[in-house]
């Protein structure tokens, strides 16, 4: 999408331009996977490069890059040599990098891999203020939970292929489940607990009942004092993007309760 | 404007990773090396009463020889820092970071180019300069064309660093490093088997080398040099007998048409790594 490597086939359009666009590219900011910056120079000078190779006004630079190291907080380290600063300092100067300018379209390729719970915690922010500032943020990530935060929208990508896309909450409705905790399960109760399937197995008095989304829960319940059953809990619950990935990757996988 | 950035940027990384300190700190140490060697040699030339002439024979030679030694320098330094300007960016990952931003790729080529054939000039004029002037201030000799001799081991040194600066495009940094001069080594045999094959009237061979030095003009290049060095007579003594001739004793200097041809050579290799590097997927 940025020119890096050829496509096999087909074409694709960013903010509204062919993918690969040089103009375009002044429009985007980058976060590359597995990336270096020239480790001779420091933070400061990074950026300034980064500034002039991106055709930021020479008078303009100053006030960017200042905006860009405070937005990570490096500015206590702004001078020193990126040959001394750890995998997640560096991370933290990449993500600075690919916001030079404020662009339109920000990719980010695994941000947080080399990051501490402070550091996955800061580049959330930094991706919600991105995100209220009107900015799209493209991440890719195998962090999921890190994506179920985040994201407004998600794509499972399988081999090269979009497997399923969407909201998060797109992605995991319909496959979401409902825990009670349950007395006088007589066959009767059973049978509502089964909905015409297989009746669930219960765990210390827990019975969980699988593709019950939130609206039905009612329902449910109603059925099941109907059917004589004292209703003790119930808990909805919904499957994690994680465990829904799962599911989608590997259909056959068992997903944990 | 962004071949100029990557220009500096370059020329920045030569300065600060001590690549200039370090070379300076040679040229250095082998000016006054030869300097050393070169004045106790007229010390005792003067003390046996050795007429003017043969003082500026034997500096002649030595001139010849300190310039051969240069040009290998020269050569094997110009492959080993111009292959992994590239190759070692594609390697560590510093080209993607950069790539993406609207620049060309050819920007990047360009900018490495440019800063590496400014660095090899640099160091091929003021180094020679200096080393030509210390043997005029003991010997009272100079060669008859310095600045010429100067400006064909610059030209082999940028033939050199274009080449290793192509195959860095495809080829990790050490094997296109290693490759360059590998080619530079085949060139310089391939001038010396050009010389024993005119003095044995061998077309075969003559056509095979004179080939070699079209596909990769550095040898040739050092004979421009050699010639502006020597003095007229080894030249005209090379000339009339093809058995004299030799790296060091070279008849006529390049042709003007082979002057171009290298000119060409150059500026077509580059357009080769332009398109080899536009070419790879990152």
């Amino acid at each position: 999408m940025l020119g890096l490597a050829r496509p096999s086939s087909g074409s694709a359009t960013l903010l509204g331009a062919p993918a690969g666009d040089r103009q375009c590219r002044r429009r985007i900011g980058y976060l590359p996977e597995l990336f270096r910056y020239q480790d001779w120079l420091s933070a400061r000078e990074v950026l300034a490069l980064h500034a002039a190779l991106a055709g930021i006004e020479r008078t303009k630079r100053g006030g960017h890059i200042e905006r860009a190291l405070a937005t990570v907080g490096l500015q206590g380290r702004a001078d020193d040599r990126v040959g001394t600063f750890s995998k997640g300092m560096q991370q933290r100067l990449g993500i600075g990098v690919a916001l030079l300018g404020e662009p339109d379209l920000v990719f980010l390729d695994e941000p947080t891999s080399a990051l501490d719970p402070v550091g996955r915690h800061d580049v959330r922010h930094i991706i919600e203020r991105l995100r209220a500032r009107g900015t799209t943020v493209f991440l890719n990530s195998h962090l999921l939970t890190e994506v179920e935060r985040v994201c407004d929208h998600v794509a499972v990508v399988d081999r090269g292929h979009v497997v399923a896309a969407g909201t998060v909450d797109d992605l995991t409705r319909g496959v979401a489940s409902v825990r009670l905790r349950l007395g006088g399960v007589t066959p009767a109760v059973a049978s509502v607990l089964a909905r015409g399937g297989k009746p669930p197995s219960s765990v210390a008095g827990w019975y969980t009942v699988d593709g019950v989304d939130d609206g039905d829960i009612p329902q449910l319940v109603a059925d099941l004092v109907a059917a004589g059953a004292q209703v003790y809990a119930v808990e909805p619950m919904r499957l994690t993007l994680e465990e829904r990935f799962l599911q989608l990757l590997q259909p056959a996988a068992a997903v944990p309760p | 404007m962004s071949v100029l950035t990557i220009a500096s940027l370059t020329l920045r990384e030569a300065a600060r990773r001590r690549v200039l300190a370090a070379v300076g700190a040679l040229t250095v140490l082998a000016v006054l090396l030869t300097a050393w060697g070169m004045g106790k040699l007229a010390e005792t030339m003067h003390a046996r009463g050795e007429p003017a002439a043969e003082l500026a024979a034997t500096f002649s030679i030595l001139v010849l020889l300190l310039a051969y030694m240069f040009s290998v320098v020269l050569g094997v330094g110009a492959a080993f820092v111009a292959a992994p300007s590239i190759a070692a960016d594609i390697d560590s990952g510093v080209v993607l970071a950069i790539l993406p931003r609207p620049i060309r790729r050819s920007d990047l080529v360009f900018g490495k180019w440019l800063s590496l054939v400014l660095l090899a000039a640099a160091f091929t004029f003021v180094a020679g300069a200096i080393e030509l002037a210390v043997v005029r201030a003991i010997s009272g000799y100079a060669p008859p064309h310095p600045a010429v001799a100067l400006t064909f081991l610059a030209a082999e040194t940028v033939v050199l660093l274009t080449l290793a600066l192509m195959l860095g495009t495809r080829l990790p940094s050490i094997a296109a490093g290693i490759s360059a001069v590998v080619l530079f080594g085949l060139a310089w045999v391939g001038g010396i088997a050009q010389s024993i094959a005119l003095a044995l009237h061998n077309e075969s061979v003559i056509r095979a080398t004179t080939a070699l030095s079209l596909l990769l003009p550095t040898d040739a290049l050092w004979r421009g040099a050699a010639y502006a060095l020597e003095p007229a007579a080894v030249a005209a003594a090379a000339l009339t007998d093809v058995r004299s001739e030799s790296p060091f004793a070279v008849g006529s200097p390049p042709p003007a048409a082979f002057e171009w041809w290298a000119v060409g050579w150059v500026i077509a290799v580059l357009a080769a790594a332009v398109i080899s590097f536009q070419r790879r997927d990152l």
